[in-house]
């Protein structure tokens, strides 16, 4: 399973009826369930590892690992976007638990915590 | 209840001047430069994800592989094109497309992209036809310039087939991901860029990372299924990519090897390129020998092999690191998870599956110079438009705007098509098939069982990686008649809900550009492209006989392939199998 949406971290995105997660994957494979306001990976065959999702996340709840035939257990990589849009600090840990930090300098442009699906009935608990 | 049960199909048509189907990299320049043209024309955007991180371009890039760095002609990029190519390009093509690099990457980098530059204000080339770009957010851009233009775009909604009216392709139709809304869109002029096909051969890996391709698993080849179906001509299939990639990971090699000058080695440490294919360039031979060379090693027993990475530093490791994360992060994590590190261990590369995608290959759509297809209203850019490899990024750009400048005219002097009921009503009915089927086929294929049994055939008949990518005719006529069953069993797909519907389409379009490319790979008998197209019938390249293009088209009324060949032009002189020299250089 490559990406992970940790539910402890997730809210959801408050009432956002598509929440970037969702809007980002390119190939439609999370879904949020608003039974319980959290998003999910769905369909996890199926996952790219392009990342959009991890980067698009306000709250910085998915997290990025590889699939255990492709890499051993607990290595994991996080992007935090600076404030400035301009930098990403990757965090980095191995196998062995060691950490390592990366920042890059780029751009990430702006992600809206909603939008509207064209054709969609407006749901009535939206405020 | 993320999604509503099926609820009534709801029906919308949406006229418009230009269609286009698909809003990547080609389809979003195509977007602007209608709008700059043409500020009256409705120009819509149909795109099956959403704009922002849809197709290929979703985790970023970190180059612009197409460009005329200083020194550098439209006539020495198309001489190398050429060279790279076998010596079989239709140079027309490559020549429009290198013509337009300088216009869409100043056009690019005025929506925000950060091209790196030296003191001087020069861009940074890494390696002969490339330049470095911090592109994170490349596709978000590319998509914001699309929607401030004034293009409409209809995102999540999958197209499922061209409108073909009096011989015209009249718009498309599709459906809507989201709202349960079947789409009719009319258009003047229709510009397909939906990209390549992935998908087609058995993935590298299994289970959790079947999707672990290099190219994008979302592109399906949808524009190349459609096409086919509707008549439109189809060229060079049989020149199928399989990309030299890092092990597991599949991350781009170009990092490795033009960003630090890392050579190929194999087990032993033999520099074998050089040593087994000077004649041909060593490591700066042909890509397709580049994938070709790695696999004899393997056969030979002295595999695996690698990028050798050993001679950089730590901080030269660093940066590598650092270029992947702005396009490929699962490497940098795959070193980690795996406890490698490319200043100390070399880089492990491997082949993939094969893929059909006319931005690095040929495979695609038949086109004039103007990207008009054969199918009159149609127009193809990017990866799904044939006869111009080695676009990448700023080709498919420039495609894009070559296309729209034409599909622009056109819609400007014509007046909107008229629309064949009959024809929506086959479409409405095609389209939603396997959902109605739900409750109603109590046995049926889920589309995920179709893909396996696809990529099987594909795998096992028609040159798949565990094969070392070898093929006869005795394999393609099997892979032909067991491909050829397919079709026969849409009607017992079933799905219960738009995104497992979406699947049913990818898989049925896949088939018949599987079974497109069968007919390629059949009819080309020679080896042009060891590797992508290694024929063990017809080992040697034959320019008396095959210097042609073999196309193909489908009688829509029957089903069947007929095959159609275009001689070779040479339009720029020089030996074809020579990459050429800067043209500063005096060659």
């Amino acid at each position: 399973m490559p990406v992970v949406v940790d539910p402890d971290l997730c809210n959801g995105c408050y009432n956002s009826r598509q929440p970037p997660c969702v809007r980002m994957c390119p190939g439609d494979l999370i879904v949020k369930d608003f039974q319980v306001n959290k998003a999910y990976l769905k369909y996890v065959d199926d996952c790219w590892d392009c990342l959009p999702c991890v980067k698009a996340c306000p709250e910085e709840a998915i997290r990025f690992q590889l699939s255990y035939q492709m890499g051993f257990f607990n290595a994991s990589l996080q992007p935090h976007i600076h404030r400035d849009r301009q930098h990403i600090t990757w965090k980095m840990v191995d196998a062995h638990g060691r950490e390592d930090t990366f920042t890059i300098r780029t751009k990430v442009m702006e992600v809206a915590l909603d939008e509207k699906v064209e054709g969609e009935p407006t749901p009535d608990f939206s405020i | 209840m993320e999604r509503p049960d099926q609820p009534a199909l709801n029906r919308v048509t949406h006229e418009t001047d230009v269609l286009i189907i698909g809003g990547g990299t080609a389809g979003c320049l195509a977007a602007v430069e209608l709008k700059e043209q043409h500020p009256d024309l409705k120009v819509t955007i149909a795109e099956k994800a959403h704009v922002d991180r849809s197709g290929c371009l979703a985790a970023g890039m970190n180059a612009i592989n197409a460009y005329l760095n200083p020194g550098e002609t439209a006539d020495s990029f198309v001489r190398y094109v050429r060279f790279d190519s076998c010596g079989l390009v239709r140079e027309d093509l490559v020549k429009s497309q290198a013509e337009l690099f300088e216009y869409v990457v100043k056009k690019v980098e005025g929506w925000g992209l950060p091209i790196l530059c030296d003191e001087q204000g020069n861009y940074v080339p890494r390696g002969r036809w490339n330049i470095k770009i911090n592109g994170e957010s490349l596709k978000p851009i590319l998509a914001k310039a699309a929607r401030d233009a004034g293009a409409t775009i209809h995102n999540w909604v999958v197209i499922t087939g061209l409108l073909v009216s009096g011989g015209r392709c009249a718009g498309a139709v599709g459906f809507s991901l989201r709202t349960n809304t079947f789409y009719v869109f009319k258009a003047k002029a229709t510009l397909i860029c939906t990209g390549g096909a992935a998908g087609l051969y058995r993935p590298n890996n299994a289970y959790d990372a079947q999707h672990k391709t290099w190219y994008s698993p979302f592109n399906n080849g949808a524009g190349y299924a459609m096409g086919i179906r509707a008549g439109a001509e189809m060229t060079s299939f049989e020149m199928r990519y399989v990309a030299l990639r890092t092990k597991d990971a599949i991350a781009p090699t170009g990092t490795l090897a033009l960003g630090v000058g890392a050579p190929m080695v194999n087990a032993r440490g033999e520099r074998f390129m050089a040593k087994r294919y000077a004649h041909l360039g060593g490591d700066g031979a042909p890509t397709p020998y580049r994938a070709f060379g790695p696999i004899q090693e393997g056969k030979a027993g002295r595999g695996p092999c690698y990028l050798d990475t050993t001679h950089i530093s730590e901080e030269q490791a660093r940066q590598l690191k650092m270029a992947y994360l702005d396009m490929y992060p699962s490497q940098v994590l795959y070193w980690a998870a795996n406890d490698l590190d490319p200043a100390k261990h070399p880089v492990e590369v491997q082949t993939t599956e094969p893929y059909i995608v006319g931005g690095h290959c040929q495979a695609g759509y038949w086109v004039d110079v103007e990207r008009r297809t054969t199918l009159a209203g149609l127009f193809a850019a990017g990866d799904v438009a044939g006869g111009a490899p080695f676009k990448f990024v700023s080709g498919c750009w420039a495609e894009g705007v070559i296309a729209a400048r034409a599909a622009g005219a056109e819609a400007a002097s014509l007046p909107p098509p008229e629309l064949e009921q009959h024809e929506i009503e086959y479409h409405y009915q095609r389209t939603f098939d396997p959902l109605f089927n739900y409750g109603k086929v109590k046995y049926g294929v889920k589309p995920y069982d179709m893909e396996v049994r696809m990529q099987k055939i594909m795998e096992e008949y028609a040159g798949g990686a565990s094969g070392h990518y070898e093929m006869n005719e005795e394999r393609l006529v099997l892979a032909r008649n067991y491909m050829g069953q397919l079709p026969g069993q849409f009607d017992q797909l079933v799905v219960g809900d738009m995104h497992d519907l979406m699947r049913a389409h990818e898989v049925m379009d896949r088939v018949v550009v599987g079974q497109a490319l069968i007919e390629h790979l059949i009819a080309r008998k020679e080896t042009r492209w060891p590797a992508y197209q290694t024929r063990t019938d017809y080992p040697e390249r034959d320019d008396l006989h095959w210097l042609k293009f073999v196309n193909t088209r489908m009688d829509p009324a029957t089903g069947k392939f007929e095959l159609i060949f275009h001689p070779y032009e040479q339009l720029v002189p020089g030996d074809r199998y020579h990459p050429g020299e800067k043209p500063g250089k005096g060659a």
